[in-house]
């Protein structure tokens, strides 16, 4: 698996041209709970951390253009333009500007899978390579066909129907198809590992590890599990009630969540002995 | 048998189906993904027909596309000929009455589509357009099916708007329904027989095929 996607250059792998920065400042008032965030995305791979309920799935599908907020600006800065220009505007309420969802490359794998029941596992995974226009892309698109299916092991069920998959297959394909789209420009994935069980979750994160390393493909991912934190290595945005409580490498942003869970671990092995 | 009548009547049936088709997918799809007051009015309108009196449909028609309307004087210059009385009238007649058996089976088959479909396609870049064509479509083909299937027998089946409009012209205007009716006014029970035979065995086969191609599947019928 280690040429996957031609070497991995600063300047991006040619298979995912559009690496770029997010930058993403929203409001929003949902009942009780007032969303108020500002951040950046500057890490290979970002997690939103809070409770459920404060407000990080809302924050993603404001992102994918799925929600508009009260207020918004969300700018995409590909890195193929200097950092002195301005970006892409996702999102400006303030000038009236929205871009439809299938504009923004912004790419989200929902929560519950959700695998377009009449197409095949192939068909599905190829849905998001539609409409290339120039030979050169195509290339790269054939290329992405060739190797995602590897990467995500799922060669094998290429061929079946959604309904004859498996819990643990279905997320596989349901993941590639995402990392399949033609233009993604960011991941974002809605606690995409909740209800697996450990196996399955460590070789799903092994796989999208190995993937971001060649395609460089920014992620943005959502999880309120201290573990999965610590497992992704990523940096870490606390959320709790809307805000941002903490951004940070997660060994310091989570480090009282880490101890309490150790804490917890030696009380019920205490308790036992 | 009344061939010339039974041609009419598969033309006239088949010509408003393909219509209706047109016109309802774009309609239901609105109907289904929009909301708001102008959604709620519109539903209704489309679902007049169902509760009105043929007649009634068939009597606005006539007044509509006759001399006595502006634009019925404005299709009469352009066509060189009323609307009303000819078969071009009847199709018209025929996509109005028959409009809530086209459009209701797919709104209903839009609305059972899971939203998250829809969202995944949008976030996989395709358009709103190939979301339609390629997702949302696809899912709904029962319901496709059910729509041109009720369409084409209710054409089939209708009287009322086409005795006011079509005036029974045999050839032009007049479909097997009014036939029979014709046929029972002259004491001709034998070939009235013959004609609502022929009417009860059609609408019964296709019942049949759209039940047997739907069995296990879930349908929407009505």
């Amino acid at each position: 698996m280690a040429d996957l996607f031609q070497p991995a250059s600063p300047q991006g792998s040619a298979v995912y041209p559009q690496i770029s920065r997010l930058s993403v400042q929203l409001r929003h008032n949902v009942g009780k709970l007032q969303i108020d965030v500002k951040f950046e995305l500057t890490q290979p791979w970002t997690i939103l951390f809070g409770p459920s309920g404060s407000g990080k799935t809302t924050i993603l599908r404001a992102i994918t253009g799925l929600f508009q907020p009260d207020f918004a600006h969300i700018v995409d800065h590909p890195e193929s333009v200097s950092s002195n220009q301005p970006g892409i505007d996702l999102i400006d309420t303030t000038n009236g500007l929205c871009l439809p969802p299938h504009k923004r490359g912004m790419v989200l794998a929902s929560q519950k899978p959700s695998l377009f029941p009449h197409r095949t596992v192939l068909q599905n995974i190829r849905f998001g390579l539609h409409g290339a226009r120039e030979v050169a892309e195509q290339k790269h698109l054939d290329e992405r066909n060739e190797t995602v299916p590897r990467l995500f092991r799922i060669e094998h069920l290429l061929h079946q129907r959604p309904d004859e998959l498996s819990g643990g297959e279905t997320q596989r394909v349901h993941l590639a198809r995402a990392t399949m789209a033609r233009r993604i420009h960011v991941l974002l994935l809605d606690e995409p590992f909740t209800g697996l069980d450990r196996e399955l979750r460590d070789e799903l994160i092994t796989d999208l590890v190995a993937w971001q390393e060649r395609s460089r493909v920014p992620i943005l991912s959502v999880t309120h599990d201290v573990t999965e934190a610590f497992q992704l290595g990523a940096e870490v945005i606390k959320i709790a009630e809307g805000r941002i409580v903490r951004q940070g490498p997660v060994a310091e942003v989570l480090a009282g969540e880490r101890e309490r869970l150790l804490q917890q671990l030696n009380a019920s092995k205490e308790s036992r002995a | 048998m009344d061939l010339a009548a039974l041609w009419l009547t598969l033309r006239l049936a088949v010509g408003t189906t393909a219509i209706l088709l047109v016109v309802a997918l774009p309609l239901a799809w609105w109907i289904a993904s929009g909301r708001g007051a102008g959604r709620a009015l519109v539903q209704a309108v489309v679902a007049l027909p169902l509760v009105l009196p043929p007649t009634v449909l068939g009597f606005y028609l006539l007044v509509a596309l006759g001399p006595l309307s502006a634009p019925g004087r404005l299709l009469m210059r352009v066509l060189g000929h009323p609307l009303a009385f000819s078969f071009t009238g009847l199709l018209v007649g025929s996509v109005l009455y028959s409009l809530p058996f086209a459009v209701q089976p797919l709104v209903a088959g839009f609305s059972a589509v899971d939203g998250a479909y829809v969202e995944a396609a949008a976030g996989l870049g395709a358009s709103p357009w190939r979301t339609f064509w390629s997702v949302v479509l696809p899912l709904t083909r029962g319901s496709l099916l059910t729509s041109a299937v009720l369409t084409f027998t209710h054409t089939v089946g209708e009287f009322g708007v086409v005795l006011m409009l079509g005036g029974n012209i045999p050839g032009a205007t007049q479909t097997l329904s009014i036939a029979l009716y014709n046929q029972v006014e002259e004491f001709n029970y034998a070939a009235a027989n013959r004609t609502a035979l022929l009417l009860v065995a059609f609408s019964l086969m296709t019942l049949v095929v759209v039940y047997w191609r739907s069995a296990g599947r879930r349908v929407v019928l009505g």
